[in-house]
C-alpha cells in the first residue's frame, strides 16, 4: 500500500530514465559527472586559497587544514542542490507530451529528477570519503550513518523545493531564468568557499547583525553540518539538527501543498 | 459486473481560456493585476452520460466537438470545471501511443518505463514482457534505442504496452488510424477479446464502420453537448444523415435502422453464418475471395416451401445487393434434405449461397435475411442486420468505392 502510495515503481523507472539517458551518445559518459566537481575544486582552490589566501578553519577536533577537503565537503552537497533544482524546474514543462497524454501522479517528475541527481551525489560522497582517507589519513567511515542521515534530510528538503519551483514554472516560465540568476549569489552567501567566521559578527544592518541575517539562509545550516561531520569530525549541535529538521519538514509540506494546488490545470498550461 | 456504472458523467462541463495576450511572465502578471483578459470557451457543457460495465461505447462527432477533451477528462488529465465524473475501475487511456517513450532508451527499457507510467509494477511487466514484445513483433529490435525505430514499430510497441495493462476500462482515441492493415486488424481482434472478457471500452473515432462494428452503444457529441445516445447503428445512422430522432431519414430507402437483431428460439431462421471454403464459420472474408453464406431455418415449422432472401449492406447502410434463393433451393422442405446432404436435424433446412469471388471493397458489411413463401408473395420473417462481417483487403493496389472490379492492368 505504501509502495503504491509512494509510486516506488514509477520513481525507480523515471530515475533510471534520467540516469541512463543523461550521458547517452557522449564519448566520456559518466566521466563527466566526476570531471565537473574536479574542475570546480581545482579552479576554486586556485582562486580562493592561492590568490585570495582564504584560510580554511582548522578542523576541530580533527585538526584538518586542507582547503580542498574543506571546500569539497560542502561543494558536493551544494552542486547537488543546484543541479537538482535546475533539472527539476524543467521536469514538468519538458515532459509536456507525457503530461497531456497520460495521467499519473505528477509529483514523481520533479522528485525523480532530484533522485537521479541524489544517486550521483552518493557516488561522489563515497569517492570523497576514500580521498580523505587516502590523502589525510582520516578514518571518516565511522561517520557514514550520520552523513547518510544528513543527506536524507537534504534530499527531502530539495524535493520540497523542487516541487515548488517545478509547479510554479508551469505557470511562469520566469522561474527557470530566475533560478539561473539566483543560484550563483546564493552560493556566495553560503559558507562553502570560506568559513562562516569570516562573516562579520560585530557589524549591523538596520539593527540586525550581519551574521544573524546571513544565517537566515537555510543552506548555511547544511554547509555547517556537512563540514562538522566530514571535516571537523564531530556531531553537529542539537540546535543545528533541530533547525535542519524543521526547515526540511516545513519546506516539504509547503512544497507538496503548492504542488497539489497547482496540479489540476498543469495539462492545460504546460 | 457491479451495479454501479463503469463511467458516470453528471452535468459535466470543461472550459478553456482563450487568452488574447498571454501572460507568460511574472512581470506582465504583476502589471496587469487581475485584468488579464481572456475569453471563456466551453469545450464540454451539460454532458451527462452513463456507461455500464462491460459495454463497448463509441463516441462520435465532428472535429472540435469535444470528443478528445471528454476522454482527457475521463483519463484524469483535465479537471472538470462543472459537474462530476465518476469512474469505477482501473482505467487506461490510449490517447497517444508511445507518449512516454524516451528516444535514447531501448525498447526493453521503454517497456518498463511506459508500463510504470501506466501504473504497472516491474513484476507485472516482467510476467508479460514476452507477450508485449511478441504482440508488437519487435523481438529482434527490442534492445535497440527506440529513436532507431520506424514510426510503425514505435506505435506497435506503444499499443502493445498499453493493451497489456489489462485495464477494466479502456479509453481509445483514434489510435487505430496508425499502423498497417495487419496490425490494425490485430488491434481490433484484441479489442474484441477485451470486450469478450467483459472489459469496458470507450472508443473515440471518425471511423464510423469501426465504431459500428466494435461498439454496442454510441454517443454523438456536438459542440460539447450530447446530441444523441443509443444503439450504435441508430446513432451512427443519425450522425451520418444528420437527422433528428423521429425525422424521416433523408437517405433513399432507409428507415431508421434498428439495433442489431438477435435470433430468438421462436424464429424460423435458426442461424446465418459466413463460412470459409472449408465450411468453417468465419467473420471475415478477403475481397475478391470466395464467400459463402449459410442459412439454416426450421422448415418443419414453416410448414410450406420458402424462398430465402439475403440483403447485403455496407456498415454505413449503403445497400450493396439483394439476392433471392435460386431455383435449386427454392421451396426446399425438410423432406428434401437428403438431396442437400443436411442431416443435423429432422426439421432443419440448410441452404448456402456461394459467391466465387466477393466483388466488394474492404470494409464492414451487414447481412439481412428474410424468408418468403415460395411464390414471393408473403414475408414470413425478416431480420435486418443479422450478421456483420469484415471484408479484408487482398489486392496489392488500394482501391476505393463500393465494388471491387477485380480487373488487371496491362502495359501495351
Amino acid at each position: 500500500m505504501l509502495v503504491r502510495f509512494l509510486q516506488v515503481d514509477l520513481l525507480i523507472n523515471l530515475t533510471r530514465r534520467d540516469l541512463r539517458s543523461k550521458y547517452k551518445r557522449s564519448a566520456l559518459g559518466w566521466t563527466w559527472s566526476v570531471l565537473n566537481p574536479l574542475v570546480a575544486v581545482v579552479v576554486y582552490s586556485a582562486v580562493f586559497s592561492v590568490f585570495l589566501r582564504i584560510q580554511p578553519s582548522t578542523g576541530d577536533p580533527s585538526g584538518l587544514r586542507s582547503y580542498a577537503v574543506f571546500l569539497l565537503v560542502t561543494l558536493l552537497p551544494w552542486q547537488f542542490h543546484v543541479t537538482s533544482l535546475t533539472e527539476a524546474t524543467r521536469s514538468i514543462t519538458a515532459n509536456g507530451p507525457l503530461i497531456t497524454k497520460i495521467w499519473f501522479p505528477r509529483w514523481v517528475l520533479p522528485t525523480s529528477a532530484v533522485l537521479a541527481r541524489f544517486l550521483t551525489l552518493l557516488v561522489e560522497m563515497a569517492v570523497l570519503l576514500l580521498l580523505i582517507a587516502a590523502i589525510e589519513g582520516h578514518m571518516t567511515f565511522a561517520w557514514i550513518p550520520v552523513l547518510l542521515l544528513l543527506m536524507a534530510l537534504q534530499l527531502l528538503f530539495t524535493v520540497g523545493l523542487a516541487l515548488m519551483v517545478s509547479a510554479a514554472n508551469v505557470y511562469f516560465r520566469d522561474i527557470q531564468h530566475f533560478l539561473g540568476v539566483a543560484l550563483a549569489p546564493w552560493m556566495f552567501l553560503t559558507p562553502i568557499l570560506y568559513p562562516l567566521n569570516m562573516v562579520p559578527a560585530d557589524r549591523e544592518f538596520l539593527g540586525v547583525g550581519y551574521r544573524t541575517l546571513y544565517q537566515l539562509n537555510p543552506m548555511v545550516s547544511w554547509a555547517k553540518a556537512y563540514r562538522n561531520v566530514l571535516y571537523d569530525l564531530r556531531l553537529p549541535s542539537a540546535e543545528r539538527w533541530l533547525a535542519i529538521a524543521t526547515v526540511t519538514v516545513v519546506v516539504l509540506a509547503v512544497g507538496f501543498w503548492i504542488f497539489h494546488r497547482l496540479e489540476p490545470r498543469m495539462a492545460e498550461e504546460v | 459486473m457491479t451495479a454501479s456504472p463503469a463511467v458516470s458523467l453528471n452535468d459535466l462541463g470543461k472550459k478553456f481560456r482563450l487568452t488574447h495576450d498571454r501572460n507568460w511572465t511574472l512581470k506582465a502578471t504583476m502589471l496587469a493585476g487581475h485584468r488579464t483578459r481572456y475569453e471563456e470557451f466551453w469545450a464540454l457543457r451539460n454532458l451527462s452520460l452513463e456507461i455500464r460495465h462491460g459495454q463497448t461505447f463509441g463516441i462520435i462527432g465532428g472535429n472540435g466537438s469535444g470528443k478528445s477533451t471528454l476522454l482527457k477528462v475521463l483519463a484524469g488529465i483535465l479537471r472538470p470545471d462543472e459537474g462530476s465524473v465518476a469512474v469505477d475501475g482501473r482505467l487506461s487511456a490510449l490517447l497517444e501511443l508511445g507518449a512516454g517513450f524516451h528516444p535514447e532508451l531501448t525498447g526493453r527499457e521503454n517497456i518498463y518505463l511506459n508500463g510504470a507510467i501506466l501504473g504497472f509494477t516491474a513484476r507485472d511487466i516482467r510476467s508479460r514482457f514476452e507477450e508485449i514484445v511478441g504482440f508488437a513483433e519487435l523481438e529482434r529490435f527490442i534492445d535497440e534505442p527506440v529513436r532507431n525505430y520506424s514510426s510503425g514499430m514505435y506505435v506497435r510497441l506503444g499499443f502493445s504496452v498499453a493493451i497489456h495493462v489489462e485495464p477494466e476500462i479502456l479509453l481509445v482515441d483514434e489510435v487505430l488510424a496508425v499502423g498497417d492493415l495487419t496490425f490494425q486488424k490485430r488491434c481490433l481482434e484484441r479489442f474484441a477479446q477485451l470486450k469478450a472478457d467483459g472489459r469496458t471500452i470507450l472508443v473515440v473515432s471518425h471511423d464510423l464502420d469501426m465504431v459500428g462494428w466494435l461498439c454496442d452503444q454510441t454517443a454523438w457529441i456536438q459542440q460539447g453537448t450530447l446530441r444523441a445516445t443509443g444503439p450504435s447503428s441508430e446513432v451512427i445512422d443519425r450522425f451520418a444523415t444528420g437527422t433528428e430522432p423521429g425525422e424521416p431519414s433523408n437517405r433513399i430507402g432507409r428507415a431508421a435502422r434498428p439495433a442489431f437483431e438477435r435470433l430468438s428460439t421462436q424464429d424460423l431462421v435458426k442461424s446465418v453464418e459466413l463460412v470459409d471454403i472449408n465450411g468453417h464459420p468465419t467473420d471475415t472474408v478477403g475481397s475478391g475471395q470466395p464467400a459463402c453464406i449459410r442459412v439454416r431455418y426450421d422448415g418443419q415449422t414453416a410448414g410450406e416451401p420458402v424462398t430465402v432472401a439475403l440483403g447485403l449492406y455496407r456498415a454505413d447502410g449503403t445497400h450493396v445487393a439483394s439476392i433471392n434463393s435460386g431455383a435449386t433451393t427454392r421451396g426446399l422442405t425438410p423432406k428434401d434434405r437428403s438431396a442437400t446432404g443436411t442431416d443435423r436435424s429432422e426439421t432443419l433446412v440448410e441452404v448456402e449461397y456461394l459467391v466465387p469471388a466477393l466483388p466488394v471493397q474492404p470494409g464492414t458489411y451487414e447481412l439481412s435475411v428474410a424468408l418468403h413463401d415460395a411464390s414471393m408473395q408473403r414475408v414470413l420473417e425478416r431480420h435486418t442486420h443479422l450478421l456483420r462481417f469484415g471484408v479484408t483487403s487482398t489486392g496489392a493496389d488500394p482501391q476505393n468505392g463500393l465494388v471491387a472490379l477485380g480487373g488487371t492492368w496491362e502495359a501495351k
